[in-house]
């Protein structure tokens, strides 16, 4: 396969989006300030937003998708439907916000949404897990798209909670982000092996090709510096009880974004069928 | 039930490719798109013991076919003859039966933003005729019928020719219905698709 670029902002962007707003609902446990939990909101709409177009630009005729309605055992209805569902609660989080609803109610949504959330991250990677594509065939790889959604909730939480001042909170999200940083670390490696011992060996589809081969620059420098190593890096070094600077935030969360990207495309060329013809 | 197939005996096929240009011509397939194609596998083996045989691709007419469970609005279905066909009229071109065919068997139009394979010609088909690969083919390697019934001429051949004799390519769980002849004194079957099949310069 290629790079299919719509497919992989779509999953990114997804990813982001989910992962926003969990980690939105967690913070109602910290009590942050509302503008913080009002702007996380509002990215995790743009973000679901910016994957269900990115998912249209895919499609060769847009208009016809609503057949998808007609057929709930496929991916793409669950992915629609999740992201429905997704955007939906968030909605009404943010409404429950501007009408001062109780912390209790808040919290209710949050834990309501953060279900079709964690479902839709699973959701996005796991449509691609086939047996007809060796490198694909493994649950480790929607792992991955959840951990990855994981990590661009608590980053995009950081950039939100960067002029915030509490202490106990900066602290809580500093020890999730690494917990999650080094969770992705590991599912990744796993993924990768994983690979290696897939059925129908075939040199397309190679650890070799991936840490030695031409795919060696887009997971050395994507997935593991850029994706992972530079926000590890950020989040360690900054003091225990201080924020990062809004600025060092953002750098982070794009950067995990771009190593989200990286793995994507690591994949799709990754993804050759057991026997390809044509 | 019905599970119209091929059955194509690669102790005949001499690699002409009438099947690959019948195909193109009766179906209208675009330049560098195939719904089959013939593949070269070898030589293999150790000068002077080599070998090589002509393996004619195609969609496999799977009995469990992924692409049909994939596809989003029903496009990719099964008829009742168990041949697998695409309904272009709802497919939205989402590419994921293309990603889920074990074989890469179908490709995406891009005049028609639709993903398109071998139907085995249908339309020749109901006017009682063989698809065109069948009928074109000089060696009479060819033959189209249904598997499931032992009368028929697939079923003849499959048994004439031997179990050791019958090949089919890798299944995942798709369960592929396509058979091939090949006996041990023209080549050895390959199972793994080799590095190296002689089309590799048209694939870009």
């Amino acid at each position: 396969m290629g790079n299919e670029w719509a497919l992989v902002f779509f999953t990114a962007f997804v990813g982001l989006g989910s992962g926003t707003f969990v980690a939105v609902g967690v913070s109602e446990w910290w009590e942050e300030d509302a503008q913080v939990r009002l702007r996380g909101g509002i990215l995790a709409l743009i973000a679901l937003a910016a994957g269900g177009f990115s998912s249209v630009l895919h499609l060769g005729h847009p208009e016809r998708i609503f057949g998808a309605l007609g057929h709930p055992t496929s991916g793409i209805f669950m992915e629609a439907l999740m992201i429905g569902l997704t955007g939906l609660c968030a909605v009404a989080y943010l409404i429950a916000l501007r009408r001062g609803a109780s912390g209790q109610v808040r919290k209710r949504i949050a834990v309501i949404g953060a279900v079709p959330a964690i479902l839709l991250a699973f959701a996005v990677g796991d449509t691609y897990v086939m047996a007809s594509r060796p490198a694909w065939d493994t649950l480790l790889l929607p792992m991955v798209y959840l951990i990855s959604a994981a990590l661009l909730g608590c980053l995009s939480l950081g950039v939100l909670m960067a002029r915030q001042q509490k202490a106990e909170a900066v602290v809580a999200l500093k020890w999730t982000t690494l917990g999650v940083l080094a969770l992705q670390g590991v599912v990744v490696i796993a993924y990768l092996v994983a690979v290696a011992v897939a059925p129908y060996p075939n040199a397309t589809r190679s650890v070799i090709r991936v840490l030695t081969g031409n795919l060696a620059p887009l997971f050395w420098g994507g997935v593991v510096l850029v994706g992972l190593l530079v926000p590890s890096s950020l989040t360690i070094a900054k003091r225990a009880a201080a924020p990062l600077p809004v600025a060092a935030a953002t750098f982070a969360l794009v950067c995990a974004f771009v190593g989200a990207a990286s793995f994507r495309l690591l994949m799709f060329n990754l993804g050759t069928s057991v026997w390809h013809f044509f | 039930m019905a599970h119209k197939t091929l059955v194509i005996d690669l102790d005949r096929c001499l690699g002409c490719f009438s099947c690959e240009v019948a195909c193109k011509m009766e179906n209208g397939v675009a330049l560098g798109v195939y719904f089959n194609k013939v593949l070269t596998i070898g030589p293999t083996g150790t000068f002077p013991d080599v070998e090589m045989y002509f393996l004619p691709t195609v969609c496999q007419e799977c009995a469990d076919a992924p692409c049909v469970k994939v596809c989003p609005t029903g496009a990719s279905y099964k008829t009742e003859d168990g041949i697998v066909l695409i309904n272009k009229d709802i497919c939205i071109g989402c590419r994921y039966c293309m990603m889920a065919c074990p074989y890469g068997a179908r490709s995406f139009n891009n005049d028609a933003k639709v993903v398109e394979k071998c139907t085995l010609c249908v339309h020749l088909q109901a006017i009682g005729e063989q698809p065109a690969c069948v009928k074109n083919c000089c060696g009479k390697a060819r033959l189209f019928g249904d598997i499931d019934d032992p009368a028929s001429d697939v079923s003849k051949a499959l048994k004439a020719a031997g179990s050791d004799a019958v090949h089919s390519l890798p299944d995942v769980g798709n369960h592929p219905s396509v058979r091939y002849i090949l006996h041990r004194k023209t080549a050895t079957w390959q199972q793994s698709q080799p590095e190296n099949t002689g089309r590799e310069s048209q694939n870009g």
